[in-house]
């Protein structure tokens, strides 16, 4: 349509001033590290997690590296296998309980949960900024334990080695257990808030479905990390005191402890991918300017997979010993969680089905996700089927099985959330052509790295070597110069970012065309949101938008869709949302 | 990064010459073999047959549908339920047969039969012990070619693995438990003749042999290339699967397939006892094929024990704090019960031999250690060991 002029009615909130901003409406340090503004706590967890990732991600390159040769290339001499073993295990526990646990709930969710769902902010403010400096606090111990002696037991914390290996189990496994409390209490927050703070008209299946993956996830971290917390506290117990659960040597059985592991840490993969799901459902719907296909299927499949996801964790020992027939309960039952995954991926194919699809930085990111997650998903039945599982366990196709899904899954929906909210963020444009560029290295060094290790798997390449046979080393090599690309393609989106910091245009308030109630606030949004409760509809309804050719940005044109009366806020209590 | 690019093309050849073996699995050596790749690929052509057309579809509709910025969408079309009931419901057939044909598998794979071979194996970091019965021990698997064979396993220390690519299996090796495993292999290793083994050896005088290495022989039809124990068997890779600790990467050992019966008897026989040659040659052979080696050096470097090199007859520091010559009683004792006196600075992790070593090995492996020692009592070996080990009994 020609766009100098706009259908009557058109809404747009503008811009904000300094004062309703939220990044500029107090300043100085303190502003920030006592604030109980939720936005803030998430660029704070922001700023955490990609630090974490940071250095997770050197070691990770440490690694690789190290691989390029049978013999090892970088940890030499005689403690080479020791530091590389140290290398290994602090990548996977700094990924694990630094980054990926709390990547999309605490950074992103705690930006997007309250404006999402139309409410001021979380429902305990406090606990949010607490749950913040415990993650601080985690951190700080995993780091001091690296400092100390190192952590050589893998981030699984097997016993009975860790009961007697002579690096820092104790300190790592303190600050597991203080993530654990920060977890808790982010998922405590969110569940909350969602229950009790819906502003009028936001009824269940008017949520965005980031909302809905959000609560399945913090649904899983409330009643989940407790037993990783009484899981770590026994594993010390017996370290420091020898009471004899774990540890055969006191009579204790190594592999209760593998049960009580997983009986955590399987739904815990769940706390990492399933925000991921909300994310990309919401982006394919917004760049594809058309309603999410199956809306209720996919918000159930959410809680289903939170569900059954606490059925399975027997499938991580299939090797260990269990009798037969429990064995082949747990992959019967591992098969069920497929099948909700399936049917995420089927509705968003749907859903790009006649759009009008934008290929934005955003955009490129979720079709990358469809790609890779699909792959994850689908070596997953490799694995969740006895026999080849037999022969796969252990190698390098579990390790490239679970980094198709956490990192070609839950960091690349990640990234697209971040190039998806930036613009609300931070209240800047960034580059579109880089941003593009950045997400095609991502997407090929990905696959660069990782493809080649499903082969190196099943041809039996056992994971967690320092050193191996001279027939791997070319495999390994790909995978090496694969990981070498995926670093600097994850260097360039970072680059990307900070750029538009910089030099970036000033964001209107709805750049993609989204309907869900952020993009109805100013970018970056007032320090309270909203100046009063929000019209909600359908979340997915794009009828009413129209782009704005002369100011670049997307406008809602039906001037009050449901009117809600001035007085309503007043009157309904903020917790009595639900009624449709 | 010069070395790296050597290798990749030394062994870009190697990976597509590699006999026997496809782009996937390595050579198929027992009875699973065939049925677990072919569940596999059951699972991969299943999982192609969905990845490939939805990939397809996704990149179609990138073509199709890209439009210019505020374009609106052909459809709003929110939701189809039976269309999203079939492709729930759909694939949940395929799932179930992919569970039963693993199920079925796996089984087997359990359920050793009656009267399978029994072997021994004991998993300690970081190397492996097989009890061929009688009391001979052996770090390499020996066993028959179309013979079930059932392994007793068990683990002085941490969780081990035991991992046999060519094979299909994998069980855990978890201490405090006894885990068993079976197998039938199907390919009988090859042995090179005496006179090329000659030949190797000789041209790996001075270092331990390398499983690893690829030697290149002369047959009547040409080279070949071989891998091969230091008694000339081709074998198959046998690893830890389960991290261990650090040198888990290097706990790896070799499965060698007799033939015939007759044959693995032969080789159990002539493993048993010194025979012929000297005590501190038997006690050599002992150092290496027990497992001391991985944890002991002979070069005065320390590793996870202390070095043997010059250490008999010389003084260790205990945890306790106490003085410690290393003579007969002591080597003995530290033997048997290696946690009763600990050398400062090291953890007490060695496993005890006891009941694995026969008075005349523990005397050879002393006689060895003397024989590496600048420090020892320059009486003749034997004269001095002879009467200790009768008399500590
Ligand atoms: C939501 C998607 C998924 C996530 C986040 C995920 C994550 C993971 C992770 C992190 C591991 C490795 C843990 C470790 O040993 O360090 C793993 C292993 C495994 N996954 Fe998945 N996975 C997903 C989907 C699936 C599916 C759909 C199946 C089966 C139908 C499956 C079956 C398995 C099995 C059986 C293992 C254990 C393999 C072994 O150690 O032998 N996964 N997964
Ligand atoms: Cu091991």
């Amino acid at each position: 349509m020609s766009n100098a002029t706009l259908p009557a009615g058109a809404r747009d909130p503008g811009y904000p001033t300094e004062r309703e901003n939220y990044l500029t409406n107090s300043s100085g340090i303190l502003s920030w590290m006592f604030t109980l503004d939720h936005k803030r706590i998430g660029m704070m967890y922001l700023i955490g997690v990609v630090s974490a990732f940071a250095i997770g991600g050197l070691l990770a390159l440490a690694i690789r590296l190290h691989l390029l040769k049978p013999d090892g290339l970088l940890f030499t001499g005689a403690e080479g296998n020791n530091i590389y073993n140290q290398v290994f295990t602090l990548h996977g526990a700094i990924m694990v309980f630094l980054f990926i646990i709390p990547s999309i709930p605490a950074a992103l969710g705690n930006f997007l949960v309250p404006v999402m769902l139309g409410a001021k902010d979380v429902g305990f403010p406090r606990l949010n900024l607490s749950s913040f400096y415990l993650w601080v606090f985690g951190a700080l111990f995993f780091v001091s334990a690296l400092f100390s002696s190192g952590l050589d037991t893998g981030w699984t914390f097997y016993t009975p080695y860790s009961t007697t290996t002579d690096t820092s189990v104790i300190l790592a496994t303190l600050g597991a257990f203080i993530l654990g409390f920060s977890s808790i209490f982010t998922g405590l927050n969110f569940i909350v808030t969602i229950n009790t703070m819906r502003p009028p008209g936001m009824t269940w299946f008017k949520m965005p479905l980031f909302l809905w993956a959000t609560y399945a996830t913090s649904i899983i971290q409330v009643l989940a990390t407790p037993v990783l917390g009484i899981t770590l506290l026994l594993l010390i117990a017996e370290r420091t005191m020898h009471i004899g659960i774990f540890d055969p040597e006191f009579n204790g059985d190594p592999v209760t402890y593998q049960h009580f592991f997983w009986f955590y840490s399987h739904p815990a993969v769940y706390i990492m991918i399933l925000p991921a799901f909300g994310i990309i459902s919401e982006l394919i719907s917004v760049h594809s300017h058309k309603h999410i296909f199956g809306y209720r299927f996919i918000a159930y499949s959410s809680i289903a997979i939170a569900l059954l996801g606490f059925l399975v964790w027997g499938h991580h020992m299939f090797t260990a010993g269990m009798s037969s027939l429990t064995t082949i309960v747990f992959s019967a039952l591992t098969f069920t969680v497929s099948v909700p995954s399936a049917i995420k991926v089927f509705n968003w194919l749907a859903t790009m089905y006649r759009g009008s699809i934008s290929l934005t930085t955003p955009m490129c990111y979720a079709i990358s996700f469809i790609f890779l997650f699909t792959i994850g998903g689908l070596t997953g039945l490799f694995l969740g089927t006895l026999a080849t599982d037999l022969h796969l366990h252990d190698t390098y196709f579990v390790v490239a099985h679970f980094h198709y899904v956490m990192v070609g899954g839950t960091l690349i929906a990640f990234l697209g959330g971040v190039f998806h909210w930036w613009p609300k963020m931070v209240g800047k444009l960034y580059n579109e052509t880089h941003g593009r560029i950045a997400s095609l290295l991502v997407f090929l060094g990905f696959n660069g790295t990782f493809l080649p290790q499903f082969v190196l798997g099943s041809r039996g390449m056992p994971r967690r070597y320092a050193t191996y046979d001279p027939e791997f080393a070319f495999l390994h090599q790909l995978s090496t110069f694969g990981a070498l690309l995926l670093g600097i393609g994850l260097l360039y989106a970072f680059i990307v970012l900070m750029v538009s910091l910089a030099k970036g245009r000033r964001a209107p308030a709805n750049p993609w065309g989204g309907v869900t109630l952020e993009w109805q606030c100013t970018s970056p949004p007032p320090y309270y949101n909203f100046e009063r409760p929000p019209v909600v509809g359908d979340p997915y309804d794009f009828h009413n938008l129209e782009w704005d050719a002369e100011n670049e940005r997307y406008v809602m044109t039906e001037p009050e869709r449901k009117l809600v009366p001035e007085s309503t806020p007043d009157e309904v209590p903020a917790h009595a949302g639900g009624q449709e | 990064m010069f070395p790296a690019i050597e290798s990749l093309a030394m062994t870009f050849p190697t990976l597509l010459a590699d006999k026997n073996a496809d782009f996937w699995f390595p050579i198929q050596g027992s009875s699973f073999a065939e049925e677990v790749d072919w569940v596999y690929d059951l699972i991969l052509y299943i999982s192609l047959a969905f990845f490939v057309p939805m990939m397809v579809f996704m990149v179609w509709c990138l073509f199709k549908y890209i439009k210019a910025r505020g374009t609106k969408a052909e459809s709003q079309l929110s939701h189809h339920t039976t269309l999203e009931l079939t492709w729930s419901i759909g694939p949940s057939v395929l799932l179930v047969w992919m569970f039963v044909q693993g199920s079925i598998s796996f089984l087997d794979m359990r359920s050793p039969p009656e009267g399978s071979y029994d072997i021994g194996l004991q998993a300690f970091k970081w190397g492996w012990t097989m009890d061929y019965g009688n009391g001979t021990f052996h770090p390499e698997l020996h066993i028959v070619k179309d013979e079930p064979t059932k392994l007793s396993m068990r683990s002085t220390d941490v969780i081990h693995s035991v991992f046999i690519p060519a094979f299909r299996v994998k069980k855990d090796v978890v201490p405090g438990r006894y885990n068993y495993m079976w197998f039938k292999p199907t390919i009988a290793s090859e042995q090179i003749s005496a006179e090329q083994l000659a030949k190797l050896k000789k041209q790996n005088e001075g270092t331990t042999w390398d499983y690893d290495k690829v030697h290149t022989i002369e047959t009547e039809d040409g080279e070949k290339e071989v891998q091969v124990t230091p008694e000339g068997y081709t074998f198959f890779d046998l690893y830890c699967a389960e991290y261990c600790g650090t040198n888990h990467s290097e706990m790896q050992t070799v499965v060698v397939v007799h033939e015939t019966q007759a044959d693995l008897d032969a080789w159990i026989k002539a493993n048993s006892s010194r025979g012929e040659v000297s005590m501190e040659e038997w006690g050599e052979l002992l150092y290496g094929r027990r497992g001391c080696s991985g944890c002991h050096s002979v070069d005065g470097s320390k590793l996870v024990g202390p070095t043997f090199k010059d250490v008999y007859g010389s003084q260790h520091g205990l945890t306790t704090g106490e003085n410690q010559i290393v003579d007969e009683n002591y080597v003995r004792e530290s033997i048997l019960a290696p946690k009763a006196k600990v050398v400062a600075g090291y953890q007490p992790v060695m496993p005890s031999y006891k009941g694995q070593l026969s008075d005349d090995d523990i005397a050879s492996i002393i006689a060895y250690l003397k024989s590496i020692s600048a420090n020892a009592p320059s009486q003749p070996a034997a004269a001095q060991a002879e009467p200790e080990a009768e008399s500590a009994e």
